[in-house]
């Protein structure tokens, strides 16, 4: 346990500006996990007293970026400085104490711990021998909350707190060390518009004292609130830097998503079927609000947002997965609550989460299990599971769907994701479902097995099956989907039918992030 | 809670504040003294009652108080047991050979022992990464085996000087209450006061923020399992005063006892939640339900049933709260 520091200062002068008045420097920041290049080649400088906006799609590196920061991972190349000097660090707890704090989405709060304990979290003032010195802790809390302006109970539990209120106290923390540069991690998601003006006026306040924020989000109402230079990444490199005065919306949106839509994807489907699922109106209290849609057999219907519009949720409220407060479910005609989701399978629902790892593929078992693990009903016979039949169907659909493996026998950990993902498509169409939602189809796998991927779903439509398609990557929703649902905050912003024409990124983009863009679509949800 | 122009709280209501489990279980332990005190007069007699308050809870409750650092920081010792059984034995059989002893030595030597075989469990989960469940699984057949091994049957011949550990008294308070209280004092201290208790809470609580936040959360981890070991060893040193003799039985049972103790003291098995008050009501409602079960003189195996059955319904009672 390193030692009880002395909490300083809340706005400690920085040592060796330099002329610039730069805080924080990047220089050729490289990371790579397994099968992706989270990070390439990024320099970036971020400038005392500033707010500096970090924008761009899901997955284009800004969290890896945040991460490296608060040395929750360390770079593969290149070298971070804070105040000229090189720095690495290896947890956030050493970054908080050189001046780098974040605050992440997940908040890093012991919930069950009151405002002070969890201020001074492993920073507990001592009168020596470990012995907390807890009126000292709580003064330095209550004058750091005087000092922001903000009245709180420090004795308050944590978990008894609203989440501009948990912010507060991450903020807070950050302040307790001398903080130089404040990470905020989409702060903004969980808020009303109220607490959000509450935590505008707490960063001004902190730029006022010379403290750096960096703001995340792909709110871009907001960045243009409160950022003065933006900073776009995508595809985990720089785009640009610019003055946040100098750009529109259309600019920035461009600079996000500016890229070529790649022609491996089939043509649309041909005229939809009749409804098989009509969602009417469902709510969930903070979540969603009031989502109709429409889904037809034969149709691949897209679901676009960023991440927290409720895409998911909306799907596992769908699936029995999840409670929801309000509105019905419509199964071919008939109105159906799943309470669980034995009641969706039986209902004709097949469903791939976005996790493969964890929700999806059982590991250590064989393909042959993998597949017929929701099916085994099906293999029964007097009680016990007839395996050669099993074999031999699942012989079939590695077949069908050209899953490379060295038998039916190999573990499917030892597959490649793509792999991975047909196994798990497989193992609905051994119940051929009428309908088969499948969140992030294509998420970690090559350019190759994502075009078979591609082929099957469409294969799939085309012999009648409705396909409710999540995806975060614009390119797809707008090559794969028939028409293309577009959510924000938990509600339906636009619906797009691309048999009119296909939409384009800057249009989801815009739809996503809350721009007012004017198309003859808007609005035809259903 | 809206309104975000003054994020003030209201304060916690008592109602609620009286409904977290570790208050609760004071309420559930008045209502079955009461309860007793109707079922059986003998209950009420106070010979009877300093058996139930003084004499009973102090072993159990010491090592009740072991127990919950462990579970607090988000581990389990099922090893409790078999360390009192191997320490009072090696008790008797040090008197045995040299009965000359110095009864401070020999309660020393025990405490070391007790620490010594709480860093053996610690090391298994920290070092080897065997989760606690397994870890203290192996351990309890480990210390089982050996005191089996030492001694196959009960030795006596503790002498009286020993004894004053649990038999003596100073100015009039009972031995057993002194230690109690000034053990739990100094327990109470380190949960409470001193950073490594808010450590134990943190990484029971939560041991990826701990982690990010710098706690060296395999040592908090190592030192709740000291600190367990030491208690024990304080434990065994009493039961070999209170028994005047040590063997393979001494400690049976203590581990589960010591676990329902600190579960019906609100502590979380889960971790991070709970205190060492909540977990000595939950001692004190073991002994006094023994006691009754005496009194009305229900069969032994049976009581083992009821116990299982008292157990779950607290839990369950616990766990509806929660929600």
């Amino acid at each position: 346990m390193s030692g009880g520091q002395s909490a300083g200062h809340a706005f400690g002068e920085i040592e060796r500006m330099p002329d610039d008045q730069t805080v924080l420097k990047l220089h050729a920041i490289t990371k790579t996990f397994p099968g992706v290049k989270a990070l390439d080649d990024v320099s970036l400088d971020f400038v005392r007293g500033e707010v500096h906006g970090l924008v761009g799609e899901n997955g284009a590196g800004k969290s890896t970026l945040m991460k490296i920061l608060s040395g929750v991972y360390q770079p593969d190349a290149g070298q971070v400085f804070l105040n000229g000097a090189p720095v690495s660090f290896r947890n956030p707890h050493e970054a908080q104490l050189a001046g780098i704090s974040i605050i992440f989405q997940e908040f890093s709060l012991i919930r069950g711990f009151d405002v002070t304990d969890n201020v001074f979290l492993n920073r507990e003032p001592t009168l020596g021998f470990g012995h907390m010195d807890k009126r000292t802790a709580r003064e330095r809390t209550q004058a750091l909350l005087s000092e922001i302006g903000i009245e709180l109970n420090i004795s308050r539990k944590v978990e008894e707190l609203t989440v501009v209120q948990q912010q507060v106290v991450e903020i807070v923390k950050a302040l307790s060390v001398t903080a130089s540069v404040l990470i905020m991690d989409e702060p903004s998601a969980a808020l009303t518009d109220k607490e959000l003006a509450k935590l505008f006026d707490i960063i001004r306040m902190l730029k006022s004292k010379g403290v750096t924020v960096i703001y995340i989000s792909h709110m871009l109402e907001e960045i243009f609130q409160i950022a003065d230079r933006v900073t776009v990444l995508k595809d985990g490199k720089v785009m640009g830097t610019r003055p946040a005065a100098e750009l529109t919306r259309d600019d920035l949106v461009r600079m996000m998503v500016g890229r070529t839509i790649e022609d491996y994807f089939p043509d649309l489907g041909k005229e939809p079927g009749q409804a098989v699922l009509e969602v009417q109106g469902v709510s969930r209290a903070g979540k969603l609000s009031d989502v109709s849609l429409e889904l037809h057999a034969g149709e691949i219907l897209g679901i676009a947002g960023m991440v927290g519009s409720g895409r998911n949720l909306l799907a596992r409220c769908i699936l029995g997965l999840e409670p929801f407060d309000a509105g019905r479910v419509r199964i071919r005609g008939t109105a159906r609550l799943c309470r669980s989701f034995r009641e969706a399978m039986d209902a004709g629902f097949g469903y791939v989460t976005d996790d493969r790892k964890a929700l999806g593929i059982l590991g250590r078992m064989t393909i042959t299990e993998n597949l017929t693990i929701a099916s085994l009903r099906d293999y029964l016979s007097a009680g016990f599971l007839r395996r050669r039949r099993e074999d031999t169907d699942a012989r079939g659909q590695v077949e069908k769907l050209r899953i490379r493996s060295t038998g039916i026998t190999q573990a499917v950990e030892t597959l490649s994701g793509g792999n991975q993902q047909k196994v798990l498509i497989s193992r609905w169409l051994l119940r051929s479902p009428d309908i088969l939602v499948i969140s992030e189809p294509t998420r970690g796998i090559d350019v190759g097995a994502k075009a078979e991927i591609y082929r099957i779903l469409r294969e799939l439509a085309a012999a009648g099956k409705a396909i409710l398609m999540i995806s975060s990557e614009l390119a797809e929703v707008i090559g794969m989907s028939d028409r293309i649902v577009v959510m924000r905050s938990g509600r339906v912003e636009g619906v797009i039918d691309q048999h009119e024409g296909k939409a384009s990124e800057e249009q989801i983009m815009s739809l996503a992030v809350g721009h007012a863009w004017s198309f003859a679509n808007r609005g035809a949800a259903s | 809670m809206r309104a975000a122009a003054s994020l003030q709280s209201t304060r916690t209501p008592w109602r609620k504040r009286l409904s977290e489990p570790q208050r609760l279980v004071w309420l559930i332990l008045a209502a079955l003294l009461l309860a007793c005190a109707i079922a059986s007069p003998l209950f009420l007699q106070p010979e009877n009652l300093s058996n139930v308050f003084l004499v009973q809870p102090v072993g159990l409750g010491l090592a009740a108080l072991g127990q919950a650092f462990v579970v607090i920081s988000g581990g389990i010792d099922l090893s409790i047991g078999s360390v009192i059984s191997l320490l009072s034995s090696l008790a008797a059989g040090l008197y045995r050979s040299q009965p000359g002893l110095s009864p401070v030595i020999v309660a020393l030597f025990l405490v070391a022992l007790g620490a010594a075989a709480g860093s053996i469990n610690g090391l298994i989960v920290v070092r080897l990464r065997v989760a606690p469940f397994m870890a203290t699984l192996a351990t309890m057949s480990l210390f089982q085996g050996a005191v089996l091994f030492y001694a196959p049957r009960t030795i006596g011949g503790i002498p009286k000087s020993y004894r004053f550990i649990s038999d003596g008294q100073v100015g009039g308070v009972p031995m057993s209450i002194i230690l109690f209280i000034i053990v739990m004092a100094a327990c109470l201290y380190v949960l409470r006061m001193n950073r490594l208790g808010k450590h134990i809470y943190a990484v029971g609580s939560d041991p990826y923020v701990s982690q990010i936040s710098g706690i060296p959360v395999r040592r908090v981890r190592f030192l709740s399992y000291l600190i367990c070991g030491i208690l024990v060893g304080i434990a065994s040193a009493f039961m070999a005063s209170r028994l005047g003799g040590g063997g393979p039985k001494v400690g049976v049972g203590y581990e589960l006892d010591s676990i329902t103790a600190v579960v019906i003291g609100g502590v979380s098995l889960a971790g991070g939640s709970g205190s060492l008050l909540g977990t000595f009501a939950g001692v004190l409602i073991i002994g006094v339900f023994y006691n009754i079960m005496n009194l009305l003189s229900v069969n032994a195996y049976l009581q083992i049933v009821l116990k299982g059955l008292v157990l779950i319904a607290a839990v369950s009672f616990y766990a509806k709260r929660k929600v």
